[in-house]
């Protein structure tokens, strides 16, 4: 809006936040500090649910009924409920990062080899794979549920881990495959002659061209796979019967179904469901929102 | 563009084809193979295993007067209007950020907003489904403590619903003509933080000049809104709006995990995904199943043709 002071951002003041904009530099009746109150009126409301979670995690059944909002005293905190909630579900969640892990992995794999056959040349038949592979993201896939339990049945990886790996696989790929097509193409032309003439084959092209130069772009691909597999529940709960393979999301399930509701433990077993998440994002957190801007295209 | 290449030098270069190999042959097994088979099995009387029964048409007749499935369309319209005003927070938030002076604050809120979407949206629903608990939870603990409660009941005796009481915990989940509301309500205030994220990518192509030139005309902020801001992201919110429409038409995990596989009581939040998953896995009902989804999958390409075809925002 005003770009004088876009550039140097004054360092903000926490309690007063308009006071750090010049007075010149405001509107006449809108000031920021209006927009500030707005803003952290709503997002305070969406972060609630979180805060809820949080502090009914420390409190046992009867605090939480005496007094369900404010946090308890630090002494009266419960950390065995993170205890119990870790023997509880700490298999869920490996078994989830496994499945997660793997598919991610396996589908950019795939999609970088996919998209370096689309993008280094127009080889006989690519217009027509890439055309079935694009009609894939207008295709409504509700109407695949149902057989894919047949066929999964049929290649006798009902009940496995593996079916869910392959169908994370196989979610991702045209997508993936899609964004970095682009991003290959992209890649100046020379780059790729030049290791041709040194004699580096296909995959060595890849591994020391393609990569290291789409590093950020597959990062985010990464991301965004990693997030779909984990936030899952439907297939695993199609494919898996046995406890002890359970994912993250049948676990929660099965945990909201048999439980005899102590709420210190179902909030602190929430707490770890989304302790990978929460790892990832301080890590990666560039590369997290970029990707969810990037996820809406996605459809 | 990739490079054009000679018949014979495609010849020499054919170990470029194994690169393409796995993701042929994965998308052929797990995206083409099952759409034949919804189509084929479509037409058979058949439970998942080896056995079927080949019964013609039928499948689709019993589709056409299954009355749970076309009131389920209802259901899923309710959800996809109110959905529709679901995406004014998120506008709202974006525009608010983005005429923010500050670039920390900006980046600041812009993290707060992403801050929901590492919690797993699992997580998520299950802690509002605990807010909907009718004893325990927070949303009817928040309404007696601020006597809303007591205005519901009054206005529920005007009206005459019949839905509120004195004294009698509100049974968010349980009460069938709540469903539907409680189906709404949930995620309060709704800023879908992915909204906020692309609505800020298309604020942001805004030049400043434009938002000067509206200060020199004397343009006031529901102005600069109407005339400028809005007009701008109009793709962005069409592009929304379009992914809104369609993934809640296909989804059914809200209804699964808030209302279980019957969609709750009397099957007021039955939806046509729900609907389909229910026949299937558990009636056994298979080969009804795929009809069904066949139904919902030609609707729903049906509803993105329209969209392609007709509703076109002009580019500006």
């Amino acid at each position: 809006m005003n770009s004088t002071l876009a550039t140097v951002p004054p360092p903000p003041r926490a309690d007063e936040p308009a006071a750090a904009v010049p007075a010149a530099a405001r509107r006449p009746r809108s000031p920021d500090a209006f927009k500030h109150l707005v803003l952290l009126l709503l997002l305070g409301i969406s972060l609630f649910p979180f805060y809820m979670m949080l502090q009914i995690s420390l409190k046992d059944n009867a605090l939480f009924f005496s007094s369900p909002w404010l946090p308890g005293a630090p002494e009266s905190w419960q950390w065995q409920n993170y205890l119990y909630a870790i023997g509880l579900i700490f298999p869920y969640v490996a078994n989830s990062v496994v499945v997660s892990v793997t598919a991610t992995l396996g589908c950019l794999a795939v999609s970088v080899g996919g998209a370096y056959f689309f993008a280094r040349y127009k080889m006989p038949m690519s217009g027509f794979l890439w055309t079935a592979f694009l009609v894939l993201m207008l295709m409504p896939s509700i109407a695949n549920i149902v057989p894919l339990f047949a066929v999964l049945k049929g290649l006798n990886l009902l009940n496995t881990l593996w079916a869910l790996i392959v169908l994370g696989i196989a979610g991702g790929l045209v997508f993936s495959i899609y964004v970095l097509r682009n991003f290959i193409e992209d890649i100046p032309k020379d780059l790729f002659e030049a290791a041709e003439i040194d004699g580096a084959s296909h995959l060595q092209q890849i591994r020391n061209v393609v990569i290291p130069m789409s590093g950020s772009i597959i990062g985010t691909l990464a991301i965004l796979n990693f997030l779909s597999t984990w936030n899952d529940f439907l297939m695993p709960l199609i494919v898996l019967r046995d406890p002890e393979i359970f994912t993250i999301g049948v676990g929660l399930i099965y945990l909201d179904g048999e439980y005899v509701k102590q709420w210190g433990h179902i909030m602190a077993a929430f707490v770890i469901a989304s302790l990978p998440l929460i790892v990832i994002f301080l890590f990666t957190m560039k590369l997290f929102i970029r990707g969810l801007s990037a996820g809406a295209v996605k459809g | 563009m990739a490079a054009p290449i000679s018949p014979r030098k495609a010849w020499h270069e054919w170990n470029l084809y194994l690169f393409i190999l796995p993701a042929v042959l994965l998308i052929g097994l797990f995206c083409y193979f099952p759409a034949a088979s919804a189509i084929y099995h479509s037409f058979f009387r058949w439970s998942g295993g080896e056995e079927k029964e080949f019964i013609g048409l039928k499948n689709f007749y019993d589709v056409l007067g299954d009355g749970v499935f076309w009131n389920s369309f209802w259901v899923i319209g309710i959800l996809v209007v109110s959905n529709l005003f679901k995406l004014a927070p998120a506008i709202l938030i974006a525009v608010l950020i983005h005429r923010l002076k500050s670039e920390r604050w900006q980046y600041l809120y812009r993290i707060v907003v992403v801050l929901p979407m590492i919690v797993p949206g699992l997580v998520t629903l299950f802690i509002w489904k605990s807010f909907f608990d009718p004893t325990q939870g927070a949303l009817n603990r928040f309404l007696d403590l601020t006597g809303l409660k007591t205005a519901l009941v009054a206005l529920d005796r005007a009206v005459g619903w019949g839905v509120f009481h004195e004294g009698i915990p509100i049974a968010w989940l349980g009460e069938p003509s709540l469903v539907i509301p409680s189906l709404i309500l949930w995620g309060f205030p709704w800023i879908g933080a992915v909204g906020v994220l692309i609505y800020l990518a298309g604020l942001q192509s805004i030049g400043s000049e434009v938002y000067e030139a509206a200060q020199l005309d004397g343009a006031g902020p529901w102005q600069t809104f109407f005339h400028i801001e809005f007009p701008l992201i109009m793709t962005q919110v069409r592009l929304s709006l379009v992914m809104l429409i369609i993934s809640t038409l296909q989804g059914f995990g809200l209804q699964f995990l808030l209302l279980g596989q019957d969609g709750g009581p009397g099957g007021r939040g039955m939806v046509p995904g729900l609907w389909m998953f229910n026949r299937a896995f558990l009636a056994g009902e298979f080969g009804y199943a795929c009809a069904l989804g066949l139904f919902l999958f030609a609707f729903i390409l049906g509803l993105t043709w329209v969209n392609n075809r007709y509703v076109r925002v002009e580019k500006t």
